[in-house]
């Protein structure tokens, strides 16, 4: 059962308003170290910081690089290839999330989103939260 | 504050800039200047609306930016051709609707639904045949099917980085002729590869020809390199770092891939050296958002892993050793910072520009050479402080852009009242000038434009008749002249007419019937109070306000607007303003022992008064000659109670100025010191509002001295002792 204390989140998306209703989110959760990235390429530099996230939360249209590309990237760099990754949704993009899954996508998350259901989708990846 | 709420405005602050962005891009589609990317940039700022108002709850503005989502996504694929006349034009207008909705989520207000509903209606319309984006409610589970992949979370033990194991490299690496051109040699990059870990070096020379046919500046070999190392595939390429382009280079992991690779092609070490390359960001929790807790981000690392914040710390090293292969086009990162915060730094680098000056002076009087090591030092630090005050200055400017884009929707909307085609041309929006400057000239160029649509271009007909396009032009160009930024309209209407203009001046009594006026004093006219040329008020123009009024708020941030009219060509205003309101430009000039600052604007010449041409009109009140008009002449010295008695006629200095109001007046006062930038400080922060004083400044000396407010001394001046009034505000 993993502690969400011991969780480092990297949220990935151009919007400063989702980023912080993501972060504001996981801080309900006990969530407390979390890295932010404004686009794909963003995100991956964060990634290939010294102690990188175990878990992305990431947007899927963005400038630069797309939620897809981040999640491809993560997925070929032995390094950090076994990040955890949650794909945010606009809607119910039935292919997104198909071709996210032919890449290894842990889970997605439909946005407008709760709490709840932030918490729901990060348990089915990571076990009850303490 | 509710964390909700900071976010909300965040949301709101995101929402103007996403709102730039579409009309920005919607106006480059229309231009024919849209490539895909401008098109996604479109798509992404409606998303992106649409994304942050589910959040909150906004269902209307969810609704509309919903069904204008999904036209541009018909565009976005190519089911839909994003036609100018038609598809573009509906969609600017839903731009402005999408830009309304938002300000009234923000600040409340009245919608006109039914406007909303139409554009909704042809947005529908334009994308029809597409409506594959079922509306999902808000928060409603879509239905896909999906399995969540469950994932043992492996850090839950402080580790060190795993020990990094050794692997075995096969690099390929053949050089061509640039390679060698280029002053790189093959040898070096070998050592330097061999400092990595243990190599063997294998050279293939099959393709070395045979000496007559050999080009002595050819490149014919090739190396097979086995290296066993515990670096990275990255740091093995940075050796070819610089010659990349100039060489044929693999590197292959000589064992097996543990992973098998993605089926497609999708090379992510290219893509990690770009990102790496790139200049560092926003890793870093960016500008802690308004809704965490302070250090939320820093505090709870229970392993000795650096927080973000010494991650963030240690990127510009790595960027640094990435050798400045910064991608250009990157967009460069920005912070948001408090105004005030930049206010008060603009504030007390003022304070330091003051001090260095009296340091410099008082060095100066004590006796110090300037060849002195102090003498040098002190040119320094003033270099510096100016540098450091131009920077600072730099903070507060922004693009004039924002003002701009303004401007196409204005043109759109009075385009359609008056039923003229009109293109509104704009350039130099990248111009970069004060905010407080920006935004106060929103009002008259509002009017100007408006102006140009409905008084300058002439209707389809007249265009025709004059052998014009049908379709008008007006253009907004700015730009950086002389320390000042030039802002110009211009439309190819008909141009001023000058009769009528006259005819309407000596009617309101503005310039007498027999006054002999060249072209350009004639089209100045219309900037006259009181004068305003359109016959009928029109409902667009009309509403009782006059060029005057355009030109006392140019007056007001310290800049001037002048005309010139072609007749059947067109009109250019322009208008030249300071890029800073901080600093101005006065002509330093005492008067009883008093120094006084004038601001340097608002001085048309100046003058010496002889006493023939100083007439006394009653009372302490006079009138100067200047050339065929007379002027009020103000003695500063008895308005501001500097002195009891009058300046005898014929002594002194006289500046002859134009006050915001239009008015002209002369300033009486005893001596000019000379032109000096001067550095504002606000008398009313630090004393009280003084009637006749617009600031105080601090001069080099270490003295107060006081900046007239010319618009007050001037109104001051008539209510008081000039009872007559001379209507003669028009002088050469």
């Amino acid at each position: 059962m993993p502690a969400a204390a011991a969780l480092k989140v990297l949220v990935v998306d151009d919007q400063l308003t989702i980023r912080s209703l993501v972060r504001s989110g996981l801080q309900q959760l006990g969530v407390v170290n979390v890295v932010e990235g404004a686009d794909g390429e963003d995100g991956l530099r964060a990634m290939l910081m010294p102690a990188p996230p175990n878990l992305i939360i990431s947007d899927y249209n963005m400038p630069k690089l797309d939620g897809l590309g981040l999640l491809r990237a993560v997925r070929a760099h032995e390094p950090i290839r076994t990040t955890a990754f949650i794909m945010l949704t606009g809607r119910a993009d039935t292919d997104l999330v198909k071709r996210a899954v032919q890449f290894g996508v842990n889970n997605y998350l439909v946005k407008p989103f709760t709490v709840a259901t932030l918490k729901e989708k990060i348990e089915a990846v990571f076990g009850a939260l303490t | 504050m509710d964390p909700m709420e900071a976010i909300k405005i965040t949301f709101f602050q995101e929402c103007e800039e996403q709102l730039a962005e579409l009309e920005g891009g919607l106006l480059a589609m229309e231009a024919g200047e849209a490539d895909s990317e401008v098109v996604n940039a479109v798509f992404r700022a409606v998303h992106s609306i649409k994304g942050g108002a589910g959040a909150f709850g906004l269902d209307d503005l969810v609704r509309f930016s919903h069904v204008f989502e999904t036209a541009l996504d018909e565009v976005r694929t190519g089911r839909l051709a994003p036609d100018p006349n038609t598809v573009l034009k509906v969609m600017l207008r839903a731009a402005d609707v999408l830009a309304d909705l938002v300000r009234a989520a923000r600040d409340g207000g009245v919608i006109d639904e039914a406007r909303v509903q139409q554009i909704a209606a042809e947005l529908a319309g334009c994308g029809a045949g597409g409506g594959h984006h079922d509306e999902t409610p808000a928060g409603a589970e879509p239905a896909i099917e999906f399995t969540p992949l469950a994932f043992a979370m492996p850090v839950l033990e402080p580790e060190l980085p795993p020990a990094p194991a050794t692997h075995e490299w096969i690099i390929r690496f053949q050089p061509k002729s640039e390679l060698y051109a280029n002053a790189n040699e093959a040898a070096l990059l070998l050592r330097e590869l061999s400092q990595l870990g243990a190599m063997t070096v294998e050279l293939d020379s099959s393709m070395l020809p045979q000496l007559d046919a050999l080009d002595p500046e050819g490149a014919y070999l090739s190396w097979t390199i086995t290296l066993t190392t515990e670096r990275t595939e990255t740091e093995i390429r940075e050796v070819f770092e610089f010659v990349d382009g100039d060489c044929e280079l693999s590197v292959e992991s000589a064992e097996p891939q543990v992973v098998a690779p993605t089926p497609d092609v999708f090379d992510v070490m290219a893509l990690i050296q770009k990102v790496q390359a790139a200049p560092e960001m926003a890793a870093a929790p960016p500008l802690a958002p308004p809704a965490s807790p302070p250090a939320a981000t820093a505090v709870v690392a229970p392993r000795p892993s650096p927080p973000a914040a010494a991650a963030a710390a240690a990127a510009p090293a790595e960027a640094a050793n990435g050798q400045g292969r910064a991608d250009a086009a990157a967009a460069a990162p920005t912070i948001r910072v408090d105004l005030e915060r930049v206010d008060r730094l603009i504030d007390l680098v003022g304070e330091l520009v003051i001090n260095q000056a009296m340091l410099s002076q008082r060095v100066m009087e004590a006796g110090i050479a300037g060849a002195s090591a102090i003498g040098m030092g002190l040119d320094e630090l003033e270099q510096l402080s100016r540098e450091i005050q131009d920077s600072v200055m730099a903070i507060r400017a922004q693009p004039v852009k924002s003002v701009f884009q303004r401007m196409s929707r204005l043109a759109r909307e009075v385009a359609a009242m008056t039923g003229k085609q009109v293109r509104l041309v704009t350039d130099g929006e990248g111009t970069e000038v004060d905010k407080t400057v920006i935004e106060r000239l929103a009002d008259p160029l509002t009017h100007m434009i408006r102006n140009a649509i409905d008084h300058g271009l002439e209707d389809a007909a007249g265009r025709l008749a004059a052998g014009k396009p049908v379709e008008g032009t007006v253009r907004l160009s700015a730009g950086h002249r002389s320390g000042r930024i030039v802002i110009e309209i211009s439309d190819d209407g008909a141009g001023i007419n000058r009769t009528k203009v006259r005819e309407i001046a000596v009617e309101r009594g503005l310039v007498s019937p027999d006054a002999v006026l060249s072209d350009d004093e004639t089209d100045n006219l219309i900037f006259l109070p009181g004068f305003s040329t359109a016959s009928v008020v029109s409902d667009i123009s009309g509403r009782g306000v006059g060029m005057d009024v355009v030109k006392r708020s140019i007056q007001s941030l310290g800049g001037r607007i002048s005309i010139s009219s072609r007749p059947g060509k067109g009109s250019i205003f322009v208008m030249s303003l300071p890029l800073t309101l901080a600093v101005l430009d006065g002509m330093v000039v005492s008067l009883n022992e008093q120094t006084l600052v004038v601001p340097l604007t608002a001085i048309v010449e100046t003058l010496q008064p002889k006493s023939s041409n100083v007439y006394g009109m009653g009372g302490d009140a006079r009138v100067i000659a200047v050339r065929d008009a007379y002027v009020p002449l103000i003695d500063v010295g008895l308005l501001l109670g500097y002195r009891t008695d009058a300046m005898p006629a014929g002594e002194g200095v006289a500046l002859l100025i134009e006050s915001d109001g239009g008015g002209r007046a002369a300033l009486l006062v005893d001596a000019i010191q000379g032109q000096r930038q001067v550095v504002i400080k606000s008398l009313e922060a630090n004393y009280r509002h003084v009637p006749g004083i617009a600031a105080a400044t601090i001069l080099g000396d270490g003295r107060v001295a006081l900046i007239l407010d010319i618009d007050s001394i001037v109104a001051v001046s008539r209510t008081g002792d000039l009872a007559t009034e001379p209507k003669l505000a028009m002088v050469s």
